[in-house]
Protein backbone atom coordinates (compact mmCIF):
# COMPACT_ATOMS: atom_id res chain seq x y z
CA UNK A 1 0.00 0.00 0.00
CA UNK A 2 1.38 3.55 -1.15
CA UNK A 3 2.43 6.20 1.84
CA UNK A 4 -0.76 7.71 3.82
CA UNK A 5 -1.36 11.27 2.64
CA UNK A 6 -1.23 12.31 6.06
CA UNK A 7 2.05 11.23 6.48
CA UNK A 8 3.16 12.34 3.05
CA UNK A 9 2.02 16.19 3.89
CA UNK A 10 4.04 16.09 6.60
CA UNK A 11 7.10 15.07 5.26
CA UNK A 12 6.49 17.55 2.16
CA UNK A 13 5.91 20.33 4.50
CA UNK A 14 9.33 19.36 6.25
CA UNK A 15 11.25 19.13 2.96
CA UNK A 16 9.38 22.42 1.60
CA UNK A 17 7.80 24.26 4.10
CA UNK A 18 6.90 27.17 1.93
CA UNK A 19 6.47 25.35 -1.53
CA UNK A 20 2.91 25.68 -2.98
CA UNK A 21 1.51 22.51 -4.89
CA UNK A 22 2.18 23.79 -8.10
CA UNK A 23 6.11 24.65 -7.04
CA UNK A 24 6.48 21.35 -6.02
CA UNK A 25 4.99 19.63 -8.91
CA UNK A 26 6.88 21.82 -11.01
CA UNK A 27 10.21 21.27 -9.70
CA UNK A 28 9.54 17.74 -9.25
CA UNK A 29 8.52 17.14 -12.79
CA UNK A 30 4.78 15.81 -12.17
CA UNK A 31 1.44 16.60 -13.19
CA UNK A 32 -0.51 18.68 -10.50
CA UNK A 33 -3.31 16.47 -11.44
CA UNK A 34 -1.68 13.18 -10.58
CA UNK A 35 -0.81 14.51 -6.96
CA UNK A 36 -4.12 16.03 -6.77
CA UNK A 37 -5.56 12.70 -7.27
CA UNK A 38 -3.35 10.76 -5.08
CA UNK A 39 -4.07 13.32 -2.21
CA UNK A 40 -7.47 13.14 -2.67
CA UNK A 41 -7.48 9.53 -2.39
CA UNK A 42 -5.35 9.06 0.60
CA UNK A 43 -2.65 7.42 -0.81
CA UNK A 44 0.19 8.66 -2.79
CA UNK A 45 2.76 6.84 -4.60
CA UNK A 46 6.45 5.77 -3.90
CA UNK A 47 7.20 7.59 -7.20
CA UNK A 48 5.44 10.76 -6.26
CA UNK A 49 8.09 10.58 -3.27
CA UNK A 50 10.90 9.88 -5.12
CA UNK A 51 10.14 12.73 -7.61
CA UNK A 52 9.90 15.28 -5.47
CA UNK A 53 12.79 14.22 -3.48
CA UNK A 54 14.90 14.65 -6.56
CA UNK A 55 13.65 17.66 -7.32
CA UNK A 56 14.48 19.10 -4.19
CA UNK A 57 18.02 17.13 -4.34
CA UNK A 58 17.04 14.60 -1.28
CA UNK A 59 17.79 11.12 -0.99
CA UNK A 60 14.64 9.63 -1.98
CA UNK A 61 16.07 6.09 0.15
CA UNK A 62 16.27 8.58 2.89
CA UNK A 63 12.74 9.97 2.07
CA UNK A 64 11.50 7.29 1.93
CA UNK A 65 12.87 6.02 5.15
CA UNK A 66 10.79 8.37 7.09
CA UNK A 67 8.35 6.57 6.81
CA UNK A 68 7.08 3.61 8.97
CA UNK A 69 6.30 1.47 6.07
CA UNK A 70 10.31 1.89 4.56
CA UNK A 71 11.59 2.08 7.84
CA UNK A 72 13.91 -1.04 6.43
CA UNK A 73 16.20 1.71 4.83
CA UNK A 74 16.97 3.27 8.35
CA UNK A 75 20.73 3.42 8.88
CA UNK A 76 24.03 2.66 6.55
CA UNK A 77 23.19 1.47 3.39
CA UNK A 78 23.57 -1.89 2.68
CA UNK A 79 25.94 -3.40 -0.09
CA UNK A 80 24.77 -5.42 -2.54
CA UNK A 81 25.54 -9.21 -2.78
CA UNK A 82 27.83 -10.08 -6.23
CA UNK A 83 24.96 -11.93 -7.21
CA UNK A 84 22.28 -9.19 -6.70
CA UNK A 85 24.96 -6.85 -8.69
CA UNK A 86 25.35 -9.44 -11.48
CA UNK A 87 21.64 -9.60 -11.52
CA UNK A 88 21.33 -6.13 -12.57
CA UNK A 89 23.19 -6.19 -15.84
CA UNK A 90 20.97 -6.38 -18.59
CA UNK A 91 21.37 -9.00 -21.06
CA UNK A 92 22.98 -8.24 -23.93
CA UNK A 93 25.65 -6.26 -21.83
CA UNK A 94 26.26 -9.91 -20.73
CA UNK A 95 26.78 -11.32 -23.75
CA UNK A 96 28.81 -7.94 -25.27
CA UNK A 97 31.07 -9.05 -21.97
CA UNK A 98 31.23 -12.78 -23.75
CA UNK A 99 32.44 -11.67 -26.87
CA UNK A 100 34.92 -9.38 -25.20
CA UNK A 101 36.20 -12.13 -23.13
CA UNK A 102 36.40 -14.60 -26.20
CA UNK A 103 38.26 -11.71 -28.61
CA UNK A 104 40.31 -9.66 -26.17
CA UNK A 105 41.60 -6.15 -27.30
CA UNK A 106 38.67 -6.32 -30.28
CA UNK A 107 36.18 -3.41 -28.64
CA UNK A 108 36.72 -1.36 -25.53
CA UNK A 109 34.39 -2.13 -22.65
CA UNK A 110 31.33 -1.04 -23.16
CA UNK A 111 30.06 1.23 -20.17
CA UNK A 112 26.82 -0.58 -18.37
CA UNK A 113 23.09 0.20 -18.80
CA UNK A 114 21.29 1.46 -16.35
CA UNK A 115 19.25 -1.10 -14.20
CA UNK A 116 16.29 -1.32 -14.51
CA UNK A 117 17.02 -3.55 -17.92
CA UNK A 118 13.61 -5.60 -19.52
CA UNK A 119 13.71 -8.71 -16.99
CA UNK A 120 15.05 -6.61 -13.55
CA UNK A 121 12.88 -7.89 -11.35
CA UNK A 122 12.71 -11.80 -12.45
CA UNK A 123 16.89 -11.44 -12.35
CA UNK A 124 16.70 -10.08 -9.23
CA UNK A 125 14.30 -12.45 -7.61
CA UNK A 126 16.55 -15.37 -9.06
CA UNK A 127 19.51 -13.84 -7.69
CA UNK A 128 18.58 -13.93 -4.27
CA UNK A 129 16.22 -17.36 -4.15
CA UNK A 130 17.38 -20.05 -2.07
CA UNK A 131 14.44 -22.03 -3.36
CA UNK A 132 12.17 -20.87 -0.42
CA UNK A 133 12.26 -17.16 -1.00
CA UNK A 134 8.84 -16.94 -2.84
CA UNK A 135 6.96 -19.13 0.10
CA UNK A 136 8.59 -16.61 2.83
CA UNK A 137 7.21 -13.51 0.71
CA UNK A 138 4.08 -15.16 0.18
CA UNK A 139 3.48 -16.03 4.03
CA UNK A 140 5.04 -12.49 5.38
CA UNK A 141 2.75 -10.54 2.75
CA UNK A 142 0.04 -12.55 2.39
CA UNK A 143 0.45 -12.23 -1.79
CA UNK A 144 -0.48 -15.49 -3.69
CA UNK A 145 2.29 -17.00 -5.39
CA UNK A 146 0.85 -16.60 -8.82
CA UNK A 147 0.13 -12.77 -8.19
CA UNK A 148 3.77 -12.70 -7.23
CA UNK A 149 4.91 -14.66 -10.78
CA UNK A 150 2.38 -12.33 -12.77
CA UNK A 151 4.81 -9.14 -11.26
CA UNK A 152 8.22 -11.09 -12.50
CA UNK A 153 6.85 -11.50 -15.64
CA UNK A 154 5.56 -7.81 -16.10
CA UNK A 155 8.85 -6.74 -14.50
CA UNK A 156 7.06 -4.90 -11.99
CA UNK A 157 7.72 -4.77 -8.63
CA UNK A 158 5.61 -2.64 -5.98
CA UNK A 159 8.24 -1.08 -3.28
CA UNK A 160 6.55 -2.35 -0.74
CA UNK A 161 6.53 -5.94 -1.73
CA UNK A 162 10.43 -5.24 -3.28
CA UNK A 163 11.22 -4.17 0.78
CA UNK A 164 9.45 -7.66 1.83
CA UNK A 165 11.24 -9.80 -0.70
CA UNK A 166 14.61 -8.50 0.54
CA UNK A 167 13.43 -9.03 3.93
CA UNK A 168 12.69 -12.52 3.39
CA UNK A 169 15.97 -12.57 0.87
CA UNK A 170 18.16 -11.63 3.88
CA UNK A 171 19.71 -8.96 1.70
CA UNK A 172 19.88 -5.39 1.53
CA UNK A 173 16.24 -3.00 1.65
CA UNK A 174 17.11 -0.74 -1.47
CA UNK A 175 18.04 -3.74 -4.01
CA UNK A 176 14.53 -4.45 -5.07
CA UNK A 177 13.30 -0.59 -5.27
CA UNK A 178 16.60 -0.67 -7.90
CA UNK A 179 15.52 -4.04 -9.58
CA UNK A 180 11.74 -2.70 -9.78
CA UNK A 181 13.35 0.92 -11.07
CA UNK A 182 11.85 3.20 -8.41
CA UNK A 183 15.38 4.49 -7.64
CA UNK A 184 18.78 4.43 -9.19
CA UNK A 185 21.81 2.39 -7.80
CA UNK A 186 23.39 5.24 -6.94
CA UNK A 187 21.04 6.55 -4.32
CA UNK A 188 20.78 3.13 -3.14
CA UNK A 189 24.11 3.62 -2.55
CA UNK A 190 25.64 1.25 -5.16
CA UNK A 191 29.61 1.84 -5.12
CA UNK A 192 29.83 3.19 -9.21
CA UNK A 193 31.50 0.54 -10.42
CA UNK A 194 30.03 -2.43 -8.43
CA UNK A 195 28.16 -3.79 -11.49
CA UNK A 196 31.14 -3.79 -13.71
CA UNK A 197 33.52 -5.22 -10.73
CA UNK A 198 31.18 -8.26 -9.97
CA UNK A 199 31.04 -8.63 -13.85
CA UNK A 200 34.75 -8.69 -13.71
CA UNK A 201 35.11 -11.40 -10.88
CA UNK A 202 33.36 -13.74 -12.74
CA UNK A 203 34.67 -16.57 -14.32
CA UNK A 204 34.50 -17.37 -17.74
CA UNK A 205 32.00 -20.42 -17.42
CA UNK A 206 30.12 -18.65 -14.97
CA UNK A 207 29.73 -15.83 -17.54
CA UNK A 208 28.67 -18.11 -20.12
CA UNK A 209 26.81 -20.35 -18.20
CA UNK A 210 24.69 -16.90 -16.92
CA UNK A 211 24.41 -15.55 -20.20
CA UNK A 212 23.37 -18.87 -21.60
CA UNK A 213 20.37 -19.08 -18.95
CA UNK A 214 19.64 -15.53 -19.37
CA UNK A 215 18.86 -16.31 -23.83
CA UNK A 216 17.55 -19.81 -22.79
CA UNK A 217 14.40 -17.60 -20.98
CA UNK A 218 14.67 -14.66 -23.25
CA UNK A 219 14.12 -17.39 -25.93
CA UNK A 220 10.86 -18.97 -24.36
CA UNK A 221 9.10 -15.02 -23.61
CA UNK A 222 9.98 -14.24 -27.54
CA UNK A 223 8.17 -17.75 -28.49
CA UNK A 224 5.31 -16.91 -26.01
CA UNK A 225 4.97 -13.25 -27.73
CA UNK A 226 5.16 -14.82 -31.03
CA UNK A 227 2.61 -17.31 -30.31
CA UNK A 228 0.39 -14.36 -28.62
CA UNK A 229 0.92 -11.77 -31.66
CA UNK A 230 0.07 -14.69 -33.74
CA UNK A 231 -3.47 -15.48 -32.23
CA UNK A 232 -3.94 -11.83 -32.42
CA UNK A 233 -3.43 -11.62 -35.93
CA UNK A 234 -5.50 -14.20 -37.30
CA UNK A 235 -8.55 -12.88 -34.76
CA UNK A 236 -7.98 -9.70 -36.73
CA UNK A 237 -7.67 -11.59 -40.15
CA UNK A 238 -11.04 -13.14 -40.06
CA UNK A 239 -12.97 -10.40 -38.21
CA UNK A 240 -11.01 -7.03 -38.95
CA UNK B 1 -37.29 2.56 -23.53
CA UNK B 2 -38.03 -0.99 -24.98
CA UNK B 3 -39.38 1.34 -27.62
CA UNK B 4 -36.42 2.98 -28.42
CA UNK B 5 -33.96 0.20 -27.97
CA UNK B 6 -35.19 -1.66 -31.81
CA UNK B 7 -34.05 1.24 -33.57
CA UNK B 8 -31.31 2.09 -31.42
CA UNK B 9 -30.39 -0.76 -32.45
CA UNK B 10 -31.11 -0.81 -36.61
CA UNK B 11 -29.16 2.31 -36.02
CA UNK B 12 -26.26 1.02 -35.16
CA UNK B 13 -25.69 -1.78 -37.08
CA UNK B 14 -26.73 0.12 -39.96
CA UNK B 15 -23.89 2.63 -39.30
CA UNK B 16 -21.22 -0.48 -38.47
CA UNK B 17 -22.70 -1.73 -41.79
CA UNK B 18 -21.89 1.25 -44.00
CA UNK B 19 -18.75 1.80 -42.16
CA UNK B 20 -18.09 -1.35 -44.15
CA UNK B 21 -18.83 -0.38 -47.16
CA UNK B 22 -14.83 0.74 -48.18
CA UNK B 23 -13.36 -2.42 -47.01
CA UNK B 24 -16.11 -4.55 -48.97
CA UNK B 25 -15.31 -2.38 -52.02
CA UNK B 26 -11.48 -3.25 -51.14
CA UNK B 27 -12.02 -6.62 -51.11
CA UNK B 28 -11.24 -6.95 -47.49
CA UNK B 29 -12.72 -9.86 -45.44
CA UNK B 30 -16.60 -9.50 -46.95
CA UNK B 31 -17.73 -11.77 -45.11
CA UNK B 32 -17.66 -9.64 -41.92
CA UNK B 33 -20.16 -6.77 -44.30
CA UNK B 34 -22.25 -9.88 -45.06
CA UNK B 35 -22.68 -10.56 -41.39
CA UNK B 36 -23.47 -6.74 -40.57
CA UNK B 37 -25.80 -6.46 -43.00
CA UNK B 38 -27.59 -9.96 -42.13
CA UNK B 39 -27.74 -8.58 -38.91
CA UNK B 40 -29.12 -5.18 -39.65
CA UNK B 41 -31.39 -7.00 -41.91
CA UNK B 42 -32.37 -9.31 -39.10
CA UNK B 43 -33.04 -6.49 -36.83
CA UNK B 44 -35.43 -4.49 -39.35
CA UNK B 45 -37.83 -7.82 -39.93
CA UNK B 46 -38.20 -7.32 -35.86
CA UNK B 47 -39.00 -4.15 -35.67
CA UNK B 48 -43.52 -3.60 -36.00
CA UNK B 49 -43.26 -0.94 -39.04
CA UNK B 50 -40.85 -2.82 -41.54
CA UNK B 51 -42.34 -6.21 -40.34
CA UNK B 52 -46.10 -5.41 -41.14
CA UNK B 53 -44.95 -3.42 -44.83
CA UNK B 54 -42.91 -6.49 -45.92
CA UNK B 55 -45.63 -9.10 -44.43
CA UNK B 56 -48.84 -7.45 -45.95
CA UNK B 57 -46.48 -7.67 -49.70
CA UNK B 58 -46.22 -11.25 -48.69
CA UNK B 59 -49.92 -12.61 -48.06
CA UNK B 60 -50.08 -11.70 -44.30
CA UNK B 61 -49.69 -14.67 -42.85
CA UNK B 62 -45.87 -13.83 -41.14
CA UNK B 63 -44.42 -15.31 -43.96
CA UNK B 64 -41.75 -12.55 -42.97
CA UNK B 65 -41.10 -14.64 -39.89
CA UNK B 66 -40.32 -17.87 -41.50
CA UNK B 67 -37.73 -15.72 -43.59
CA UNK B 68 -36.77 -13.75 -40.79
CA UNK B 69 -35.78 -17.07 -38.81
CA UNK B 70 -34.07 -18.63 -42.04
CA UNK B 71 -31.86 -14.99 -42.05
CA UNK B 72 -30.83 -15.43 -38.46
CA UNK B 73 -29.82 -18.86 -39.21
CA UNK B 74 -27.64 -17.61 -41.73
CA UNK B 75 -26.03 -14.89 -39.63
CA UNK B 76 -25.23 -17.60 -36.61
CA UNK B 77 -23.49 -19.32 -39.26
CA UNK B 78 -21.64 -17.09 -41.17
CA UNK B 79 -20.72 -15.64 -37.73
CA UNK B 80 -20.13 -18.61 -36.01
CA UNK B 81 -17.44 -20.02 -38.80
CA UNK B 82 -15.60 -16.54 -38.84
CA UNK B 83 -15.70 -16.50 -35.25
CA UNK B 84 -14.66 -19.50 -34.14
CA UNK B 85 -11.40 -19.69 -37.12
CA UNK B 86 -10.92 -16.15 -35.78
CA UNK B 87 -10.92 -17.37 -32.17
CA UNK B 88 -8.64 -20.39 -33.54
CA UNK B 89 -11.03 -23.09 -31.74
CA UNK B 90 -11.06 -26.08 -34.10
CA UNK B 91 -13.30 -27.86 -32.13
CA UNK B 92 -15.97 -25.23 -32.33
CA UNK B 93 -15.32 -24.90 -36.56
CA UNK B 94 -15.88 -28.58 -36.68
CA UNK B 95 -19.45 -28.19 -34.25
CA UNK B 96 -21.13 -25.34 -36.49
CA UNK B 97 -19.54 -25.95 -39.66
CA UNK B 98 -18.49 -29.91 -39.57
CA UNK B 99 -21.15 -32.61 -40.43
CA UNK B 100 -22.57 -33.07 -36.42
CA UNK B 101 -22.79 -28.61 -36.66
CA UNK B 102 -24.54 -29.29 -40.50
CA UNK B 103 -27.08 -31.81 -39.41
CA UNK B 104 -27.95 -29.60 -36.81
CA UNK B 105 -28.61 -26.34 -39.03
CA UNK B 106 -30.79 -28.79 -41.02
CA UNK B 107 -32.63 -30.46 -38.42
CA UNK B 108 -33.60 -26.98 -37.11
CA UNK B 109 -34.28 -25.40 -40.49
CA UNK B 110 -36.37 -28.66 -40.83
CA UNK B 111 -38.44 -28.44 -37.90
CA UNK B 112 -38.94 -24.96 -38.24
CA UNK B 113 -40.38 -25.30 -41.37
CA UNK B 114 -43.13 -27.90 -39.75
CA UNK B 115 -44.07 -26.18 -37.34
CA UNK B 116 -44.72 -23.02 -39.09
CA UNK B 117 -46.65 -24.38 -41.84
CA UNK B 118 -48.45 -26.83 -38.72
CA UNK B 119 -49.73 -23.26 -36.99
CA UNK B 120 -52.43 -21.38 -37.91
CA UNK B 121 -50.32 -18.02 -38.86
CA UNK B 122 -52.94 -15.82 -40.39
CA UNK B 123 -52.96 -12.28 -38.84
CA UNK B 124 -49.97 -10.15 -39.40
CA UNK B 125 -48.12 -9.03 -36.22
CA UNK B 126 -44.20 -8.95 -35.25
CA UNK B 127 -42.82 -11.77 -33.52
CA UNK B 128 -46.08 -13.16 -33.75
CA UNK B 129 -46.81 -11.89 -30.53
CA UNK B 130 -50.41 -11.44 -31.37
CA UNK B 131 -51.64 -14.96 -32.24
CA UNK B 132 -52.72 -18.18 -29.65
CA UNK B 133 -49.59 -19.72 -28.62
CA UNK B 134 -49.94 -23.03 -28.52
CA UNK B 135 -47.67 -26.25 -28.10
CA UNK B 136 -46.46 -25.91 -31.89
CA UNK B 137 -46.35 -22.50 -31.80
CA UNK B 138 -44.05 -22.42 -28.80
CA UNK B 139 -42.14 -24.91 -30.30
CA UNK B 140 -41.45 -22.66 -33.42
CA UNK B 141 -40.21 -19.82 -31.19
CA UNK B 142 -38.00 -22.27 -29.01
CA UNK B 143 -36.26 -23.61 -32.21
CA UNK B 144 -35.68 -19.68 -33.72
CA UNK B 145 -33.90 -19.07 -30.15
CA UNK B 146 -31.97 -22.99 -30.24
CA UNK B 147 -29.83 -22.43 -33.50
CA UNK B 148 -28.33 -18.94 -32.04
CA UNK B 149 -27.76 -20.44 -28.43
CA UNK B 150 -26.16 -23.39 -29.86
CA UNK B 151 -23.78 -21.50 -32.23
CA UNK B 152 -22.65 -19.27 -28.64
CA UNK B 153 -22.39 -22.17 -26.65
CA UNK B 154 -19.73 -23.47 -29.36
CA UNK B 155 -18.05 -19.77 -29.66
CA UNK B 156 -17.61 -18.81 -25.87
CA UNK B 157 -15.30 -20.78 -24.13
CA UNK B 158 -12.66 -19.39 -27.17
CA UNK B 159 -14.16 -15.96 -26.36
CA UNK B 160 -13.55 -16.50 -22.45
CA UNK B 161 -9.41 -17.22 -23.09
CA UNK B 162 -8.99 -14.57 -25.36
CA UNK B 163 -10.67 -12.04 -22.59
CA UNK B 164 -8.52 -13.75 -20.01
CA UNK B 165 -5.45 -14.08 -22.12
CA UNK B 166 -2.39 -11.51 -23.21
CA UNK B 167 -4.01 -9.93 -25.87
CA UNK B 168 -4.17 -5.94 -26.56
CA UNK B 169 -6.78 -4.03 -23.87
CA UNK B 170 -9.10 -3.26 -26.76
CA UNK B 171 -9.43 -6.59 -28.32
CA UNK B 172 -9.73 -8.15 -25.21
CA UNK B 173 -13.03 -5.62 -24.46
CA UNK B 174 -14.62 -6.00 -27.27
CA UNK B 175 -14.35 -10.06 -27.06
CA UNK B 176 -15.78 -8.97 -23.66
CA UNK B 177 -18.33 -7.47 -25.22
CA UNK B 178 -18.94 -9.71 -27.77
CA UNK B 179 -18.84 -12.60 -25.21
CA UNK B 180 -21.79 -10.54 -23.07
CA UNK B 181 -24.12 -10.80 -26.39
CA UNK B 182 -23.10 -14.51 -27.46
CA UNK B 183 -24.09 -14.79 -23.34
CA UNK B 184 -27.64 -13.49 -23.21
CA UNK B 185 -28.42 -15.63 -26.16
CA UNK B 186 -27.53 -18.44 -24.09
CA UNK B 187 -30.05 -16.82 -21.37
CA UNK B 188 -32.66 -16.19 -23.72
CA UNK B 189 -33.21 -20.47 -23.96
CA UNK B 190 -34.98 -19.93 -20.50
CA UNK B 191 -37.48 -17.44 -22.41
CA UNK B 192 -40.58 -19.30 -21.73
CA UNK B 193 -39.83 -19.33 -17.27
CA UNK B 194 -40.44 -15.31 -18.03
CA UNK B 195 -44.22 -14.63 -17.58
CA UNK B 196 -45.61 -13.36 -20.72
CA UNK B 197 -46.36 -9.60 -18.65
CA UNK B 198 -42.88 -9.41 -18.80
CA UNK B 199 -42.78 -9.48 -22.58
CA UNK B 200 -40.15 -6.34 -22.23
CA UNK B 201 -37.75 -8.32 -20.49
CA UNK B 202 -37.34 -10.71 -23.35
CA UNK B 203 -37.09 -8.12 -26.32
CA UNK B 204 -34.95 -5.74 -23.69
CA UNK B 205 -32.18 -9.31 -23.55
CA UNK B 206 -32.82 -9.85 -27.45
CA UNK B 207 -31.75 -6.46 -28.68
CA UNK B 208 -28.84 -5.81 -25.76
CA UNK B 209 -27.50 -9.36 -27.29
CA UNK B 210 -27.28 -8.19 -30.76
CA UNK B 211 -26.17 -4.38 -29.44
CA UNK B 212 -23.09 -6.19 -27.52
CA UNK B 213 -22.88 -8.82 -30.52
CA UNK B 214 -22.37 -6.00 -33.13
CA UNK B 215 -20.15 -3.25 -30.83
CA UNK B 216 -18.05 -6.23 -29.62
CA UNK B 217 -17.56 -7.68 -33.63
CA UNK B 218 -17.04 -3.51 -34.38
CA UNK B 219 -14.61 -3.69 -32.04
CA UNK B 220 -12.50 -6.13 -32.73
CA UNK B 221 -12.69 -4.24 -36.14
CA UNK B 222 -11.44 -1.27 -34.46
CA UNK B 223 -8.77 -2.80 -32.14
CA UNK B 224 -6.90 -4.01 -35.14
CA UNK B 225 -7.24 -0.15 -37.48
CA UNK B 226 -6.19 0.65 -34.11
CA UNK B 227 -3.56 -1.06 -34.11
CA UNK B 228 -2.04 -0.73 -37.51
CA UNK B 229 -2.54 3.14 -37.13
CA UNK B 230 -0.47 2.93 -33.99
CA UNK B 231 2.14 0.76 -35.29
CA UNK B 232 2.25 3.54 -38.71
CA UNK B 233 2.51 6.41 -36.92
CA UNK B 234 5.33 4.79 -34.50
CA UNK B 235 7.25 3.71 -37.48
Amino acid sequence: MPLQSKAFQRWLHGVAPDASTADVCRIAGIKRTTLAQQLVRGKVAESTLVSISRGFHLNPVEALSTFDLYSDLRGAAVPPTGCELVSQIATIDLLRSVVERSEPGSAPAASLSEPPHPTSVRNWVDAIDDGELRHRVSDATGIAPQNFSAHLTANRLPPELAIATSRAGGVGPAGGLVAGGLITEAEAGWPPNARREALDRMSQSELVTLAGERLLALGKTLRRQEQDHERTERIWENLG
Amino acid sequence: MTAVLPWVTLAVCLAITIARVPSLIRGENRVVFYIFALITLDILLSIEGPYLAIDALLGGINVTNLILRFLLYGTFLLMGIKIAMGFGSQSAVRAIRGPWGLTVLGFTVALTIFFFVITDTRGSTVGMTGLTWGPSMEAYAALGRFYPGYVSACLLPAIWRTIVGRYPALLRGASALLFLGLALLLISQFFPLIPLVHLWLRSLINYSAVLATAIGLAGIWFSKAYSRRKRRLSA
